[in-house]
C-alpha cells in the first residue's frame, strides 16, 4: 500500500526485511526488475550499453523530478517548470552565442533558472490564498511567452559555440575507447549526467529523509495551519524550495541543449507533467505529506528504462505516453481499490 | 444582506467588473481600428474560439467540486479523431449522427476519467494527467499513427460551420444554447445547486443526503459530453482533424474559468463569469493584430493578465474581509 511508504506509524513493529520488501519501494524495485527483463526480451539492443548511451536525453527529466518531490510532499505543484526550462535553454544560446565563456554560460542559464523559481515563490508567498496551480499556470504561460519574444518569428536559436555543451555531453569510458568520430569502441561509456544526478539525488533525499529541513517540509504537507503555530517559517521553505525548482530547470535545460545544441518555442514542453508522473509513481502523494525520494528516483528509472527498450523497436512516443498514463493511474488507484476492499472485507 | 437595491448588488458584483473590463477592452480595441466593432468580427471571434467557450462550461462544473481536467484537450482530440477518420474512410456521411458519435465518444471517456476519481480515490490532477496521456495516445492510434483527415475528407460536414441558420452560424448556436441551458441549469436545477452544494462543503452536503460521489462522477460526464461536442465542433470550425489539435488548449480553458471567477477550492463561480472570462481570453488574440501589437506577444500578455486578475481578486478580498471585521468590531 501507498501508504506503507510514508510516515504512518504503526504500533506492532514488523521485522524490516519484510517491511522493505512490502514497502511501495520494494514493489518499484520489482517493478524495475520486470521491466528490464521485459525490455531485453522485447529489444534484441537492449543491453548496459545501449541503455546508457541513450539515457541522457531522458535523465535530464530526472532533475525536474528531485524538487518537485519537495513540492508534492508540501501539497503543492508547479507546472511553470517546463517553460522555466525553455526560457533557460534559450538563454544559454543567446549567451553562449555572444562569444561568452561558458561557465557564465552555465550561471546565466542557471541564474535565469533561479529567478523564474523565485518570482513563482514570491508571487506564492505573498499571497498565500492563491492556489499554486493557478500562479504557475499564468507563470507558465508568462516564461514561454518572454522566450517566444526573445526567440523572435523564427521561433529557434542554435549554438554557436557547441564546445562546452559537448564538454557536458562527455561520457567517462571505461574499459575501452573513443574512435576519431567520437563513437565508443569497445567497454562501456557512463554519460557524466548520471553521476550528478546520483549525486543530486542522494543529496535531495538525504535533506527530505533525514535533514531538520525535510522534516518540517514533511510537517508543512501534513498540516500547514499546525505547522505553523509549532514554530516553522512556512512562508520561507517554500520560498526556497520554488527557488531550487527553478534552479533545477535551469540545470535540466543545460543538458538539454548539450544534447541537441539549440532551444526551440516547444522545448520542455510537457516536462512539468513528466516530473510530476515520476514522483507520483514513486509513491509521492500529490495531497501533500506522504512518500519519498527513494521511491521517486526507482519509478524514474522505470520510465527510463521503458522509454528506452521501448523507443529501441520504434514504438510510437504515443504509445509509450498511453503506458505511462495507464502506470500512473494503476499505481494510485490500485492501493485506494485493494484498501477499500480490505475494509469491505473486515466488515462482514 | 437582503436590504442592498438590486442595483448596488448588480454593480458590486464580480461579473460586473469583468463586463465592464470586457465592454472596455471592446471600446478601446473598437477606437484603435474599427474593423474590430462589427458583427461579422465579434461572429468570427466567437466561432473561432468556440470549442474553449464551450468546454469552459464542463470545466466551471469541475472546478465547483473542488477538482480540475486536464485531460479534455485529449478527449476533444479522440472524439473529433474519431469522427473524422469515420468521415475519411466512408463509414458515416449524416451531419447530426457525426455529432452524436462525437457526444457519446466524449461521454464515456469523462464517465471513466469520473469513475476513477471519484470511486478508486485519485487525485484528479493525477487522474485526468494520466487520461491526458491516455486519451491522446488512442487519438493517435486510430488515426493510424499521425494520419490526417483533411478537408476533401470530411465531405458535407465541413460545410457545417459555413451554414447559415438564422442569420448566425450554427456554431454560435450551440455556444448559445449552451450557455442558456447551463445558466438555467446552475441556478434553478436541484443537480446544479447539488453542485454547488458539494463544492462549498463535502462534508456538508454528504450528511445533508447527496451523493458526492456521483455528483463527482456527473461532472466529469459533463465535462466529457462537452468536449466531444467541441471535438466536432472543432474538426467542422478548422475543416480537418488531426491527433494533436488543441495540444495544451486545457490551459487556455482553465485560464478563462479562473479570469471568470471561478475559485479552484470549489464553491465559487458562475455562468456569466465563465462567460466573460472566455471572452476576454478570446478577445486577446483577435484584438493584438488589430493594436499592431506583435503575435508574439501573445501569450505573455495572456499569463500577465490572469496573474493581475488572481492578484487583484486576492487583495479585493483582503479588502473585504478587514471591512468586515471592523464593521464587526463597532
Amino acid at each position: 500500500m501507498a501508504g506503507k511508504s510514508g510516515r504512518t506509524i504503526s504500533n506492532v513493529p514488523e521485522s524490516p526485511v519484510k517491511r522493505t520488501i512490502m514497502s511501495w519501494e520494494g514493489i518499484l524495485v520489482l517493478v524495475l526488475i520486470l521491466v528490464n527483463i521485459f525490455c531485453a526480451c522485447f529489444s534484441e539492443f537492449y543491453n548496459i550499453g545501449s541503455l546508457l548511451n541513450q539515457m541522457p536525453i531522458y535523465l535530464a527529466e530526472v532533475f525536474l523530478m528531485l524538487p518537485m518531490a519537495f513540492i508534492l510532499v508540501l501539497g503543492e505543484i508547479d507546472i511553470s517548470v517546463g517553460s522555466i526550462t525553455c526560457l533557460c535553454a534559450t538563454t544559454a544560446c543567446l549567451v553562449c552565442n555572444t562569444g561568452a565563456p561558458f561557465p557564465v554560460v552555465i550561471l546565466a542559464s542557471l541564474g535565469v533558472g533561479a529567478v523564474c523559481g523565485m518570482v513563482n515563490g514570491f508571487i506564492l508567498t505573498r499571497f498565500t490564498e492563491l492556489p499554486p496551480m493557478i500562479v504557475t499556470l499564468a507563470t507558465q504561460i508568462i516564461y514561454r511567452g518572454i522566450a517566444e519574444i526573445v526567440l523572435g518569428s523564427g521561433g529557434s536559436i542554435s549554438a554557436n559555440n557547441t564546445d562546452g555543451f559537448k564538454a557536458l555531453g562527455k561520457k567517462l569510458v571505461i574499459g575501452g575507447e573513443l574512435n576519431e568520430r567520437g563513437r565508443l569502441v569497445g567497454g562501456i561509456g557512463i554519460p557524466y549526467i548520471l553521476f550528478l544526478v546520483v549525486i543530486l539525488a542522494v543529496i535531495f533525499a538525504i535533506v527530505l529523509g533525514k535533514s531538520t529541513f525535510g522534516r518540517r517540509v514533511y510537517a508543512i504537507g501534513t498540516n500547514r495551519t499546525c505547522a505553523l503555530y509549532s514554530g516553522i517559517h512556512v512562508q520561507k521553505i517554500r520560498f526556497i524550495i520554488y527557488t531550487v525548482m527553478g534552479l533545477m530547470a535551469g540545470l535540466c535545460s543545460l543538458f538539454l541543449v548539450s544534447s541537441s545544441y539549440g532551444a526551440n518555442t516547444t522545448t520542455g514542453t510537457g516536462f512539468e507533467m513528466d516530473a510530476i508522473a515520476m514522483a507520483v509513481f514513486g509513491g509521492i502523494s500529490s495531497t501533500g505529506g506522504k512518500g519519498n525520494l527513494a521511491g521517486g528516483i526507482i519509478s524514474a528509472f522505470v520510465i527510463l528504462c521503458l522509454r528506452v527498450g521501448l523507443g529501441q523497436r520504434n514504438v510510437h512516443a504515443q504509445v509509450i505516453l498511453l503506458i505511462l498514463g495507464a502506470l500512473l493511474i494503476a499505481a494510485v488507484a490500485l492501493p485506494n481499490i485493494i484498501g477499500q476492499l480490505g475494509r469491505a472485507l473486515k466488515k462482514k | 444582506m437582503n436590504n442592498k437595491s438590486v442595483l448596488k448588488r448588480i454593480t458590486g458584483s464580480r461579473e460586473f467588473l469583468l463586463a465592464v473590463i470586457v465592454i472596455a477592452m471592446f471600446v478601446v480595441v473598437s477606437i484603435f481600428n474599427p474593423a474590430f466593432f462589427s458583427f461579422k468580427s465579434v461572429m468570427d471571434m466567437m466561432k473561432n474560439n468556440a470549442v474553449m467557450m464551450v468546454m469552459a462550461l464542463g470545466m466551471l462544473c469541475v472546478m465547483l467540486v473542488g477538482g480540475i481536467d486536464i485531460s479534455i484537450t485529449s478527449t476533444l482530440a479522440l472524439a473529433g479523431m474519431a469522427i473524422g477518420m469515420l468521415l475519411k474512410y466512408g463509414y458515416i456521411h449524416n451531419t447530426f449522427l457525426v455529432f452524436v458519435i462525437a457526444i457519446l465518444i466524449g461521454l464515456a471517456c469523462g464517465m471513466v476519467v469520473g469513475l476513477v476519481i471519484s470511486r478508486a480515490g485519485v487525485p484528479p490532477i493525477i487522474a485526468t494527467m494520466g487520461f491526458m496521456y491516455i486519451y491522446r495516445a488512442m487519438a493517435y492510434l486510430i488515426s493510424h499513427g499521425g494520419e490526417w483527415a483533411s478537408a476533401a475528407a470530411l465531405g458535407s460536414f465541413k460545410d457545417f460551420a459555413t451554414l447559415k441558420v438564422l442569420g448566425l452560424s450554427p456554431v454560435i448556436w450551440i455556444i448559445i444554447v449552451c450557455y442558456v441551458f447551463f445558466f438555467i441549469f446552475m441556478k434553478w436545477f436541484r443537480t446544479g445547486r447539488k453542485i454547488y452544494a458539494v463544492g462549498s462543503n463535502p462534508e456538508a452536503a454528504e450528511v445533508s443526503g447527496i451523493n458526492v460521489k456521483n455528483i463527482k462522477l456527473m461532472v466529469h460526464a459533463i465535462m466529457g459530453l462537452l468536449a466531444g461536442l467541441a471535438g466536432a465542433i472543432q474538426v467542422s470550425v478548422y475543416a480537418s482533424a488531426m491527433p494533436d489539435m488543441q495540444q495544451g488548449g486545457e490551459m487556455d480553458v482553465i485560464a478563462a474559468c479562473v479570469i471568470g471567477g471561478v475559485s479552484m477550492s470549489g464553491g465559487r463561480g458562475s455562468v456569466i463569469g465563465v462567460l466573460f472570462g472566455s471572452l476576454i481570453m478570446a478577445m486577446i488574440p483577435r484584438a493584438l493584430p488589430l493594436l499592431r501589437i506583435d503575435a508574439l506577444w501573445q501569450n505573455m500578455i495572456k499569463g500577465v493578465l490572469i496573474l493581475i486578475v488572481v492578484v487583484v481578486n486576492v487583495i479585493l478580498q483582503r479588502i473585504a474581509d478587514r471591512n468586515a471585521l471592523k464593521k464587526r468590531e463597532a
